[in-house]
């Protein structure tokens, strides 16, 4: 692996915890998400599972983790996040931006954290605050490693849409004549038509070149514009929207205006009112990502309810279920929980909205999501199972390198503070 | 077209002696007459492990005369015996803020604080963010022309240097007579320039103009890009539009149709360097910093840009290679929690938000960069960022994690010449040159011992 060179971060060098290895953990409750749940090993090799189940053998000469009692989980991905970035969430100078991308901070805290919850993957996302924002990125906690390989490789490039009140009340409170358009629902959406049109005739202007540029030396090669080659790549499907959104009519609306427009909507965001309009998103091909039970902090998610993600589940909607908040996503394995309390959703369906469904939102499924042989071995082994009020990770290990350890996160601790009281520098 | 003028500028004779209007001090004194020195029974380094034991330097008319080891000492020169000694080049402080105009200035010119979206250098909606936003947005009141200091692309550091005594003294105390000229903040804030350290007599300072075009990344107000990442994005935007209108000025002179120039100051200003014809200057010090000039530098097919400040380059070995990149290696040491890795013991100590006393981040890695990157074989230029009080020390420092002292001359005085391109003025001690030179008692530069001499184009201070 090529980060494991320089696997310090500043002082944070834990020898032998982060050097790649083969590992296996016995005699375990192994949750495959994909296969039901089984007592057996997991064999994880050159970073992916080997084997898993009740027969699955244990090489001589590796590292074993005794699994007795234990949980083992994939790890948890979070498909709604703004943790690790900087330079800005929210590029809210204009109301569409998606030439820009958010830039990954591979040393922030929340990493480690997000670990020691379980979670090993996460869509990191340009704010709401435009109708069309930024480019987003999804990453794996890869602790430790150069900002560069935090990035997981294979998984869709995504953007950020916006409906709704965080876009029109961007610039409320800015002087009249430094406001921005657009400031009602009815400007977001024809921002939106706008400039699918402008990007139309941006795509038209290339093909025109291109097919004019053979044997024409006075052809010029025209401007490159990175704001339209984006609304152009989402045309085509290479560029993946996942829209924040919350009311019922917001949403119909955009599945309306992509579908006149010719583009897909391929995650809701929040949709806390996807009870509503399940149908409609399941017809539309759209997936939904959304709280368990976060409702009412403003007057556009009054009508949430904890059902949602049954409900919508119910209707045929892949659904997961996100932290966007940097304490949620240390125990978003409660958050799924919810679904069984409030809906009576299936155990194994309700664990699917942490692991293999926002890994299908992100594009990383064939990757990650489950335990079976030949996957990334992003996996977290649970005190107990992970819906027991009690249960806690101890381990987390990403692409097969333990990145966090319960047992050694005192000694870190101590570590850390000897460090920073002086005397090392 | 770029290409063109980038030769003219580099084929004017370097005319220091004739003054220049823009950093000429009005106030000064008429010029002393000359005088010439020998430097006598001196060791003489004469560039990096090239060493004269006993020698004599000889200077004429601010030049070096003559050096070696058998001079003849010229009638009418003023002998100074410096048994004992050590004589060196002038160092040369890669890059510096001190003596420019702040960037974010106050605004004269836009009192009324209109800075509606839109609207580039020169008004009237210039820059590439023109038009973004515009169709759908109200049009902006009429207003008082507004400026944008953050987005002069075509400003001169060099014709903007204008320091006071007391900071070309501090200069000169740290043993440094040339410096590569960076402004502080900004997004396209102009290009580096280079100057003397000199005291205004009417001679002027600057060496060179247009050495590189600077890229800061800073925020526009008032407008597109609000954010970093939106600096991003503004900076690739710009590039590819210098990079078309390079397209469209060539169709146009070979005639063909349709292509025309457009009237846009702030995308012409950027065509020399979006075409590599002038290195780019990207500030970048962080790990992520790099890693994101290394992406734009390949995005754009930029050659050989320059990496200023590179605090944290020993992370980022791999893609300083990839860019074929200088690291312009700052000295000014970064405050402990912007380095990468440190807010999590900051904070995992409960410490968090406790200032930690200013010389906590003089860790191994900092001070071992310079000898790791040259280890890696990336050129190395020294530079202070307004720190030249302990220029010497913190250059010491580095030969102490592993810097040699052969590398840490050149990185100070070789390298930053040719980054600056007046390698034909200074740098190293050789007849022709300007007499720039430090003299320090015993053999080391970098030594914990006061500077004993130092000439700017041959004046004594």
């Amino acid at each position: 692996m090529r980060y494991s060179v320089k696997l310090c971060i500043g002082l944070l060098c834990v020898p032998g915890v982060l050097a790649a290895q083969d590992i296996a953990i016995r005699n375990a409750t192994l949750i495959t998400i994909a296969n039901g749940d089984v007592v057996g090993n997991i064999v994880v090799r050159g970073g992916k599972i080997a084997a898993v189940g009740p027969n699955a053998t244990i090489p001589g000469g590796i590292r074993v983790i005794d699994g007795t009692g234990k949980f083992v989980m994939p790890g948890i991905i979070d498909a709604h996040s703004h943790a690790a970035l900087e330079g800005g969430i929210n590029e809210g100078s204009e109301s569409v931006t998606p030439e820009v991308q958010v830039q990954v901070r591979n040393d922030d805290p929340t990493i480690y954290r997000a670990l020691a919850g379980g979670t090993t993957s996460a869509l990191l996302l340009h704010g709401s605050a435009n109708t069309i924002g930024g480019q987003s990125r999804v990453i794996k906690m890869r602790w430790g490693a150069p900002v560069d390989s935090m990035y997981f490789e294979g998984a869709f490039r995504i953007v950020k849409f916006a409906l709704g009140e965080n876009v029109t009340r961007a610039s409320s409170t800015a002087p009249e004549d430094q406001r921005r358009f657009p400031m009602s629902r009815m400007g977001v959406e024809f921002t939106v038509n706008y400039w699918f049109q402008k990007a139309k005739e941006y795509d038209a202007e290339w093909k025109a070149y291109r097919a004019s540029a053979r044997g024409n030396t006075n052809a010029i090669m025209p401007r490159r514009d990175l704001r339209l080659e984006a609304l152009v790549d989402i045309l085509n499907g290479d560029l993946k929207i996942h829209a924040h959104s919350y009311r019922g009519d917001e949403i119909l609306m955009l599945i309306r205006v992509a579908e006149e427009n010719g583009f897909q909507v391929h995650t809701f965001q929040h949709v806390l009112e996807g009870y509503k309009v399940a149908d409609e998103i399941a017809r539309h091909g759209a997936m939904a990502s959304t709280f368990a039970d976060n409702w009412a902090y403003k007057a556009e998610a009054w009508d949430a309810i904890p059902y949602n993600m049954a409900l919508m589940s119910e209707r045929g909607v892949v659904v997961s279920v996100n932290s966007d908040s940097n304490e949620r996503i240390r125990r978003l394995y409660q958050e799924a929980g919810i679904g069984v309390r409030y809906g009576n959703m299936d155990v194994n369906e309700a664990l699917k909205m942490v692991t293999l469904n926002p890994a299908r939102q992100l594009g990383v499924d064939k990757m990650v999501g489950t335990l079976e042989t030949g996957k990334d071995a992003d996996i977290a082994v649970y005190s107990a199972h992970p819906f027991a009020p009690d249960a806690m990770v101890e381990y987390t290990l990403v692409d097969g390198k333990v990145l966090f350890d319960r047992s050694e996160a005192s000694t870190l601790r101590k570590q850390v503070n000897a460090q920073t009281q002086g005397g090392s520098r | 077209m770029a290409r063109s003028f980038f030769i003219a500028i580099a084929a004017v004779p370097l005319a220091f002696a004739s003054a220049s209007a823009q950093v000429a001090n009005p106030g000064a004194p008429a010029a002393a007459p000359r005088v010439d020195y020998a430097l006598t029974n001196v060791r003489i380094v004469t560039a990096p492990g090239k060493v004269i034991e006993r020698g004599t330097v000889v200077t004429r008319d601010g030049r070096i005369a003559a050096v070696g080891a058998n001079v003849r000492i010229p009638a009418g020169v003023v002998t100074l015996d410096l048994n004992g000694h050590s004589v060196y080049a002038g160092l040369i402080d890669a890059a510096t803020s001190v003596g420019l105009p702040t960037v974010m200035r106050p605004l004269a010119t836009a009192a009324s604080g209109g800075t509606g979206g839109g609207g580039g250098p020169g008004g009237g909606g210039g820059g590439p963010q023109a038009g973004r936003g515009v169709a759908l947005g109200r049009a902006s009141a009429a207003a008082a022309p507004v400026v944008y200091p953050e987005l002069e692309a075509n400003a001169e550091a060099a014709d903007l240097f204008a320091p006071t005594d007391a900071q070309l003294k501090a200069f000169r105390s740290a043993g440094i007579t040339s410096v590569g000229l960076v402004f502080d903040g900004g997004l396209f804030p102009g290009r580096i320039g280079a100057a003397l350290t000199g005291a205004h007599d009417g001679s002027g300072l600057s060496l060179r103009t247009s050495v590189g075009q600077q890229v800061a990344f800073g925020r526009n107000r008032g407008g597109y890009p609000g954010t970093g990442i939106g600096a991003v994005s503004f900076v690739m935007q710009s590039y590819l539009d210098a990079q078309y209108e390079a397209r469209v000025e060539q169709a146009f002179k070979a005639g063909t149709p349709g292509a025309r120039p457009s009237n846009d100051p702030f995308r012409r200003s950027l065509i020399a360097a979006a075409t590599s014809a002038m290195p780019s200057w990207f500030i970048a010090s962080s790990e992520r910093e790099i890693v994101r000039v290394s992406e734009i530098a390949s995005e754009l097919s930029l050659k050989n840009p320059v990496v200023v400040g590179a605090v944290e380059g020993w992370r980022a070995i791999p893609h300083l290679k990839k860019m074929g990149a200088t690291a312009l290696v700052s000295l000014r040491y970064p405050t402990p929690e912007t380095v990468t890795g440190r807010t999590f013991l900051a904070i995992g100590s409960g410490k968090s938000g406790v200032a930690p006393p200013a010389t906590a981040a003089d860790t191994a890695e900092v001070r071992g960069n310079a000898a790791a990157l040259v280890k890696a074989g990336i050129p190395v230029a020294f530079a202070s960022f307004g720190s030249e009080g302990t220029y010497r020390e913190r250059i010491r420092q580095a030969i102490g994690a592993g810097l040699s002292a052969d590398d840490a001359l050149r990185a100070a005085t070789v390298t930053p010449a040719a980054l600056l391109d007046i390698t034909a003025a200074v740098g190293t001690i050789e007849t022709g040159k300007l007499a720039n030179l430090v003299v320090v008692s015993g053999n080391d530069l970098f030594a914990a011992t006061p500077i004993k001499h130092v000439f700017v184009e041959g004046r004594l201070y």
